[in-house]
């Protein structure tokens, strides 16, 4: 909001936009440069954390926070490696059932979730997580249950197989800059803007008669398509599902992300993936150390960055100024 | 038949007293400061932690490190209040969130500690108790004897002295508590400081059954979290009711249908209660 208009003051993009967006598609063809399949993997697995976050912060605009977010990320991942191993279903055709279902189950349960609000909320939500792996664990005829799905079939797009991690790689990265294009303009528009009504003052937003119950759906099933869609690549990247894929961690992942990078910001899930995924790779060396080095940037950031890593640039702007 | 069902009632109270150790404090934290704790099972592992390391490395009696348990969770409640969840007292939700960050550092600095592996622990009593057909291992109606105690002693902690009628009132209402003198700055970090350590001991009671690992907390958090839902967050009495339920319940319909249809039920019933009916079965706590 505010770059845009100082973007109108001056008739010019600003600057600092052009720095963001040149650094960003630097950040993104570091692999090229490298030329490293480690490099590649450890891409794609940013792109992948960044896009299921982006799911996690669509809720959680409206105020929500979804520790089912894993959940939907293995209902998506199911629903795709189900149709291509069990029914031969093409998988341009998969992913977007795979968000289609996802979606769709969000919006269901939706309605009565949605009217429990901020601890209870997460509190029901972790208890479906839970629910989740129990029942594929109890099911294995349809999820092979503790096995698994493995040798889930590479990335096929209209029979061309995405063979090698780069090629993987342009894929992923093209999906996440559908993601985030559609986000941003659902920002931008109308819906945008009951997303931020609800998530400041819910009575308020209420009393001005925005639909809230059913503006919170929306971003649930948004968030939560964008899970199963995550969830498919990721099936089909990694080639290899189990309940345990899918189970309370992965969601707590995808908070760490979301809280670090910034919770209500756009660019807060990238600043967040591109932080937090490559960090146990550059820790390689005290490995053991990296969950705790992760739960106290945690609670650092919650302490002294509430608004996240992406908040940075805006606050020290304004320290600058004040300082002046 | 009539001899399956005494033996299943008693297996299942030793649970829910296990279970009911481990939710008080996780509720406590709730109804007092408005925190969900999900380091709390982390605690239990603590606590199993603390006992392996008095009686087998220290060689202390288990008594003693029992007590030694619970002054040190205390402490380092009160400790942990102060430095990680004191700056979020307003904001239930960053509150959690820090309490995920919070259970991270804790069991993978066990693991870094202890390692991964299982530690077996010395059994604290050996032989069977029989009362006609029943059997009841010493080693779990031992387990069940200190937790009586430990939890009768917390309830009269709780309705008969100073301490435990501020603790109630911060549950009902914490302004007007703190309106007729009930002080916060003693009250939130003793408060989490017995809950942890209701936990630690848990943990400890339990170490002796079933062995000791950095990832020993998952289970009992699960259970506190379940009993806690089904009482209503923050009510004691509705915890207390809950936990016998499910540990009866969970006895039940593992020695009846199985072990796995048991948890997939129980959260089928919390996902329930708290659509329906999230003050809890009681409705007594808050929503």
């Amino acid at each position: 909001m505010t770059l845009k208009s100082i973007a109108q003051l001056n008739g010019t993009v600003p600057i600092q936009f052009i720095v963001l967006a040149t650094g960003l598609v630097m950040l993104a063809l570091i692999p090229w440069f490298t030329g490293s399949i480690f490099h590649f993997h450890i891409a794609i697995m940013v792109c992948l954390a960044a896009m299921a976050t982006f799911g996690m912060a669509t809720i959680a605009w409206v105020g929500q926070l979804s520790l089912a977010h894993g959940a939907f990320v293995g209902v998506g991942a199911y629903t795709c490696a189900l149709l291509v191993t069990r029914l031969d279903v093409p998988f341009v055709l998969g992913l977007p059932a795979a968000a289609i279902v996802s979606g769709a189950i969000a919006y269901v349960i939706g309605t009565p979730l949605l009217r429990l609000r901020g601890v209870y909320f997460v509190l029901i939500t972790f208890a479906l997580n839970e629910l989740f792996r129990l029942v594929m664990l109890e099911f294995p005829a349809i999820s092979g249950g503790s096995n698994g799905i493995a040798g889930i079939p590479k990335i096929n797009l209209f029979g061309l197989v995405l063979q090698h991690q780069s090629e993987v790689y342009i894929f992923t990265l093209a999906m996440l800059a559908l993601v985030v294009t559609f986000l941003w303009a659902v920002r931008r528009g109308p819906l945008g803007r009951r997303f931020s009504a609800v998530e400041e003052n819910l009575e308020l937003a209420e009393s001005s008669g925005i639909p809230t119950a059913r503006t919170q759906n929306t971003a649930f099933v948004i968030g939560s398509g964008i899970a199963g869609f995550t969830g498919a690549i990721m099936a089909h990247y990694i080639g290899f599902i189990s309940p345990e894929t899918f189970a309370f961690g992965l969601s707590v992942s995808y908070v760490i992300i979301l809280v670090v990078g910034g919770r209500l910001l756009l660019a807060g899930p990238l600043v967040g993936a591109i932080f937090l995924t490559p960090l146990p790779e550059f820790l390689r060396g005290a490995q053991e150390y990296q969950h705790v080095i992760f739960g106290v940037v945690l609670i650092l950031v919650l302490r002294f960055l509430p608004d996240g890593l992406a908040a940075l640039p805006a606050r020290v702007r304004s320290f600058r100024r004040a300082g002046q | 038949m009539s001899f399956l069902i005494a033996q299943s009632l008693i297996n299942g109270v030793i649970l829910g007293t296990l279970y009911l150790l481990m939710a008080i404090g996780f509720t406590l934290a709730f109804g007092v400061m408005r925190i969900v704790n999900f380091a709390h099972g982390e605690f239990y592992m603590i606590g199993a932690f603390m006992a392996l390391i008095g009686v087998t490395w220290l060689g202390l009696p288990y008594g003693v490190t029992l007590a030694l348990t619970v002054a040190f969770a205390i402490l380092l409640g009160a400790l942990i209040e102060r430095v990680v969840f004191r700056p979020f007292r307003a904001d239930e939700l960053s509150g959690m969130i820090a309490s995920l960050g919070l259970a991270m550092i804790l069991q993978h600095g066990a693991l870094i500690m202890f390692g991964p592996d299982p530690q077996a622990f010395p059994s604290m009593a050996s032989g069977v108790y029989r009362l006609g057909d029943l059997i009841v291992p010493k080693s779990r109606a031992l387990t069940l004897g200190i937790g009586v105690v430990i939890l009768l002693g917390f309830y009269v902690m709780l309705m008969h002295t100073r301490f435990g009628r501020g603790l109630r009132a911060l549950v009902q209402d914490q302004e007007i508590a703190s309106l007729y003198g009930v002080r916060l700055e003693i009250m939130y970090p003793l408060g989490l400081g017995i809950g942890i350590a209701l936990a630690a001991v848990a943990g400890a009671l339990m170490a002796p059954l079933f062995g000791v690992s950095p990832f020993i907390g998952s289970t009992p958090l699960l259970k506190a979290f379940i009993v806690v839902i089904l009482g209503g967050l923050g009510s004691i009495p509705g915890a207390a009711l809950a936990a016998m339920l499910l540990g009866i319940l969970e006895s039940f319909t593992s020695s009846f249908v199985s072990a796995s249809a048991a948890d997939i039920l129980t959260f089928v019933l919390v996902i329930a209660v708290l659509l329906f009916r999230p003050s809890g079965i009681l409705g007594r706590g808050e929503a």
